[in-house]
């Protein structure tokens, strides 16, 4: 049975911290990012956040993600008919940055190996050892990250957010310091392995070559949330795998390997 | 331009001024400063006030002291040289009263005495002192107040010194020619010239002292008399130093050296402060290059910088330095009567000045590397290179010449600088072995503990830095607080078991048949006896002692003093060989010495060289063929100078002894009847020993305890430096795991593993280093042997253990701060 996280009637607004210890009256007009926004996130679906810089795209990821709580509204998470919190969610999201984020000491079979190894997992190595093969990096494998370069430290960030398999994914612009080759490669990674491994993929970006990829586009502009595409169809789907099929086409061995995850 | 990069500077300094790394800096440099500043001004006022001292307090233009009489034919030309002279006779005699007894200084005048000064006496106790001229009349002594209260005496009470009976006829105030005697806190009595005569002490015991006066040419010319015909006499006098002043040179070198690791640790402070300078300088010069600025312009904003910083820290440092100057020299005032403080700008300033230019070699590294900055270097941030290495190596070549510089005891010296450099290779050693061998343990298992082997094994090179300052430190503060209290220990448990429980340091040969036979009569164990005499040295090489080294240090001073020589066949049970070889039993070559280890290093002497001594004004020349050294377990009379037996056959001098002897609670009054017959014999019990060894430690723990709360400021500051340099990584590392679906606790878990190993690691090996140190120093210096307690060093382990982690953990709570947000938005 899928999972899926429900935000319900949200709103997120921000005072203005300067002006605290100012009277009621003298304080600043508090920042509104969205009112009353609704939207559910099914495991094993992709979805693309669009809009343009400011408009509240990163803090409805953190809400999503549970790392910030809704100024009102509410936020559920449902495992398997059972409503619970979106705090029970943390150990079944992964996360995907902009700037990679790798730790610079570790090589990247040791940064994949990470999350595994916290858990106390005795397969860690072998397990990181496959999803760097998967994503075509296992002659990579003693590399360090200022030894890869961006496109190379992004798949490693991916393969290390999926290793856990968890049951969501949360993308802050994956592509966005990537050129336009790399990120086209990137978003085929991403998504193969998302939907290899059941994962719902919840991506912000401004790109909208990379929003297209998704099976839900949403915009977020003027407070509002507005869907502006689906492709949840069974046809659609078949269309989507086709269409990664013509991208893997044109690809060399080793990135078709990691086009088809 | 100038203007405007200083405006701009000034700007940046006052962003930053509230920044952790710049907070960190400032204290180390304000801590490191005031302590400098304030040795510097109290060691500059004390070397004032000896040199006004000499000039008001000599009792006579110069003073000529040698251990025996001068000849008619010496006197008469020693008359010729001067317009006045005064004899005085001094020896060391234990005065006893009603079965008490006082160890003191018993000096004989005529009624010439003083030549300069006053001599001022009371009547009674409570009695104001009023000018006296002349010593006390034949039959009548004067004691000084403490010898007073200690015998519990009145005026007019009789008391006996050998055959003579004298009657206490007044206090003793003050003596105008004191300063002569050195810093020296001998109770004191006068007596009769004549009467010294009377209680036919041993002639070579009784110190002859001749007060001068004499113009400035006519000292000239004693001095040149002297050496040429008195070459084993000593001569003060006006022009010269005084007496205290090798003293006070030896104390503030010692000082010095301490200070030294205060500097040690204040590098590594600069250093792993220099870490965040340096990425963030870097950033913002090469920012500033890739906006059209030279390379310069981010140099110079960042020298400015730092000038601000020292220069707004100077006024604080030089009004606290004056503060503590002012409160030591009140602390001090019961030992130089009358010093007065005064403010010392220009010494200040220039000891700041010093201080500035040590910093700045310090923070070299930051410097060069903007200068070697380009944009690149934006894309690529981190690049080390040879030349930080380089200047790091200069900073410590620096470290080490200042060391070198203050130093005093060569061996010592050798021995701290060794220690340190021992204890980096353990800790570099232990770090790399534990980490390693954990990482490889731990790689089956799964978990926090092995999690956070693997991630410090990662960073090994990173944590090694941040172990090893850390590390040092702890080492620094354990070995001078384990070395105040085994210091004690170990010598009062080494005295009981190896010395009886009292010590004969001088006996001639009549009065030790007089102590066997009283030892014998009573059922007295006696330990042990070793013979000596006293030997002057005078020439090193066939150069004069004062002529072949200028650097004060213990042995120079001792051996400006007339030294023990012993002699022996065969090497003594408590000694052993070094250098050299030992003579053979019958040997006819009398004229070798063996010469103690530190003598031979402090004094730069090897085998080979040649020392002549002063013998009962005869000269003799020995060849040094053999070094030994002291070992425990078989006795501590040990000597410094030794020569075979056969020399004995040959040399005309009267001998001595020294001995131990073991006396039971009831027999302790007997020695009250052994002084009143024999009242030069130098005997102390070690109640006595223990005393004067508390006394002693009493004023050392007060140095100690001052210095260690120095080292311990310094060392949080390492270790707030050491966490503030990682504290970005951390904090990267945080907020990744967070984002790997954890919380905060597991994060907080995590760095206690961390903190826990890292302080197990430090605490190994600053245990270990004291132990090493320990086992060098201790035996060396203090001829003791070292022997921790392990009971003590367990919860030394244990202090260290939870201080290190508790401290490290509160002071990481920044980087726990962290948040997958923060990841989001770090672009």
């Amino acid at each position: 049975m899928p999972c899926s996280i429900e935000l319900k009637n949200v709103s997120q607004s921000f005072g203005n911290l300067a002006s605290n210890n100012m009277t009621s009256e003298s304080k600043s007009p508090t920042i509104t990012l969205f009112e009353n926004l609704d939207l559910s996130i099914s495991q094993g679906q992709s979805y693309a956040i669009t809009g343009p810089s400011g408009a509240g795209k990163s803090s409805l990821l953190m809400l999503l993600s549970g790392l910030e709580k809704p100024s009102s509204g509410q936020g559920s998470f449902i495992n398997d008919k059972h409503i619970s919190t979106l705090d029970n969610l943390r150990s079944d999201i992964g996360f995907i940055f902009q700037q990679f984020h790798l730790l610079p000491e570790l090589t990247a079979l040791h940064n994949i190996a990470l999350p595994l190894k916290l858990r106390g997992d005795k397969q860690a190595i072998s397990k990181a050892r496959h999803w760097l093969e998967k994503v075509g990096l296992s002659d990579r494998a003693d590399h360090k990250p200022s030894q890869l370069s961006g496109g190379e430290q992004q798949r490693v960030a991916i393969a290390r957010a999926l290793v856990f398999s968890p049951k969501f994914i949360f993308a802050d612009e994956p592509t966005g310091n990537l050129d336009q080759h790399n990120a086209n490669e990137i978003s085929d990674i991403l998504f193969a392995c998302c939907q290899e491994n059941n994962a719902g993929l919840i991506i912000v970006t401004h790109s909208n070559a990379l929003a297209s990829k998704a099976q839900n586009i949403y915009s977020l502009a003027d407070g509002a949330l507005t869907k502006t595409s689906s492709r949840n169809s069974a046809g659609d789907q078949q269309t989507e795998k086709n269409a990664t099929h013509d991208l893997t086409k044109n690809l060399s061995t080793n990135e078709r390997l990691v086009a088809s995850c | 331009m100038l203007n405007h990069h200083m405006q701009l500077a000034w700007h940046y300094f006052a962003q930053e001024y509230r920044q952790p790394h710049q907070q960190l800096l400032r204290w180390v440099q304000a801590i490191l400063m005031i302590f400098i500043v304030t040795l510097s001004l109290s060691s500059n006022t004390i070397q004032k006030y000896l040199q006004g001292n000499l000039q008001n307090l000599l009792g006579a233009d110069a003073v000529l002291t040698q251990k025996d009489n001068l000849t008619t034919n010496q006197f008469t030309s020693l008359t010729h040289l001067s317009e006045n002279v005064v004899k005085t006779l001094q020896i060391n005699a234990t005065l006893t009263y009603n079965g008490k007894w006082q160890r003191s200084k018993l000096k004989a005048v005529g009624s010439d005495y003083p030549l300069q000064g006053k001599l001022l006496t009371s009547t009674s106790l409570q009695s104001p002192a009023t000018v006296t001229n002349g010593g006390p009349n034949a039959g009548n002594i004067w004691l000084d107040s403490r010898l007073f209260a200690s015998l519990a005496l009145s005026i007019g009470d009789a008391i006996n010194i050998g055959e003579l009976t004298f009657i206490v006829s007044k206090v003793l105030i003050h003596e105008p020619d004191r300063l002569m005697e050195g810093h020296n806190v001998s109770m004191r009595a006068i007596v009769n010239i004549d009467d010294m005569e009377k209680l036919a002490f041993p002639t070579d015991l009784i110190q002859h002292r001749y007060l001068v006066s004499a113009s400035k040419s006519q000292i000239q010319q004693l001095i040149e008399w002297q050496q040429a015909q008195l070459p084993a006499a000593k001569i003060h006098h006006k022009q010269g130093d005084h007496p205290l002043a090798s003293f006070w040179q030896r104390t503030e070198n010692f000082l010095g050296l301490a200070s030294i690791i205060l500097f040690f640790m204040a590098a590594i402070a600069i250093e792993q402060i220099a870490q965040v300078h340096l990425k963030k300088e870097q950033y913002f010069s090469a920012v500033c290059m890739s906006l059209g600025a030279t390379k310069a312009t981010g140099l110079q904003l960042s020298l400015i910088k730092w000038l601000i910083n020292i220069l707004l820290l100077i006024p604080v440092v030089a009004i606290l330095s004056s503060v503590f100057h002012w409160l030591i020299l009140g602390w001090l005032s019961e030992t130089f009567v009358e010093i007065t403080w005064q403010l010392e700008l220009w010494l200040t300033a220039k000891t700041i000045a010093i201080c500035v230019l040590l910093f700045a070699v310090f923070h070299a590294p930051v410097w060069l590397t903007l200068w070697q900055t380009s944009v690149a270097k934006l894309f690529h941030q981190n690049q080390k290179n040879m030349s930080l290495g380089f200047i790091k190596l200069c900073a410590l070549v620096v470290l080490v010449l200042v060391a070198v510089k203050y130093s005093d005891n060569g061996l010592l010296t050798l021995m701290l600088v060794g220690s340190i450099s021992i204890t980096i290779l353990l800790m570099a050693a232990i770090s790399w072995t534990v980490l390693t061998l954990g990482e490889k343990a731990t790689q089956g298992f799964s978990g926090l503990i092995p999690f956070t082997l693997f991630m410090m094994k990662q960073r090994l090179l990173s944590k090694s830095t941040q172990i090893l300052g850390i590390g040092l430190s702890t080492f620094l503060l354990l070995f001078t607080l384990m070395l105040l209290k085994d210091l004690g220990d170990t010598m009062v448990s080494y005295q009981r078991t190896h010395d009886g429980n009292v010590m004969v340091s001088q006996a001639s040969q009549p009065e030790m048949e007089a102590i066997k036979q009283w030892s014998k009569d009573h059922n007295i164990s006696l330990r042990q006896t070793k013979p000596y005499l006293y030997a002057k040295v005078v020439k090193i090489n066939d150069q004069a002692l004062s002529k072949f080294t200028e650097k004060p240090s213990d042995s120079l001073a001792t051996l400006s003093r007339s030294i023990r020589l012993h002699w022996s066949q065969t090497i003594p049970n408590n000694n052993h060989l070094v250098q050299g070889q030992w003579w053979q039993k019958e040997t006819k070559n009398w004229q070798q010495i063996s010469l103690e280890e530190e003598v031979m290093t402090d004094l730069g002497l090897s085998l080979g060289d040649k020392l002549t001594f002063i013998i009962h004004q005869q000269s003799y020349t020995f060849t040094i063929t053999a070094s030994h050294v002291y070992k425990s377990g078989a006795g501590s009379i040990t000597f410094w100078v030794q020569m075979p037996q056969a020399a004995i056959q040959h040399i005309n001098a009267p001998q001595y002894n020294m001995a131990s002897l073991e006396l039971n609670d009831d027999q302790w009054p007997l020695l009250s009847q052994l002084w009143t017959n024999h009242p030069s014999i130098r005997m102390v019990s070690l109640q006595e020993l223990t005393k004067q060894f508390d006394d002693i430690l009493g004023m050392i723990t007060k140095v100690i305890s001052g210095f260690a709360v120095m080292i311990i400021l310094l060392a949080i500051i390492v270790i707030l430096s050491s966490i503030n340099a990682l504290e970005s990584k951390e904090k990267k590392k945080n907020s990744v795991i967070m984002s790997f679906g954890f919380l905060k606790s597991t994060c907080l878990q995590l760095n206690i593993i961390e903190w826990l190993i890292t302080a197990l690691i430090i605490a190994i090996g600053s245990i270990a280093g004291t132990y090493i140190t320990g086992m060098l120093i201790y035996q060396s210096q203090f001829s003791l042997t070292y022997q921790p307690n392990l009971f003590i060093l367990f919860i030394t382990l244990a202090i260290i253990l939870s201080t290190v982690t508790l401290l490290g953990v509160y002071a990481s709570r920044h980087s726990l701060k962290s948040s997958v947000k923060q990841l989001m938005f770090d672009v």
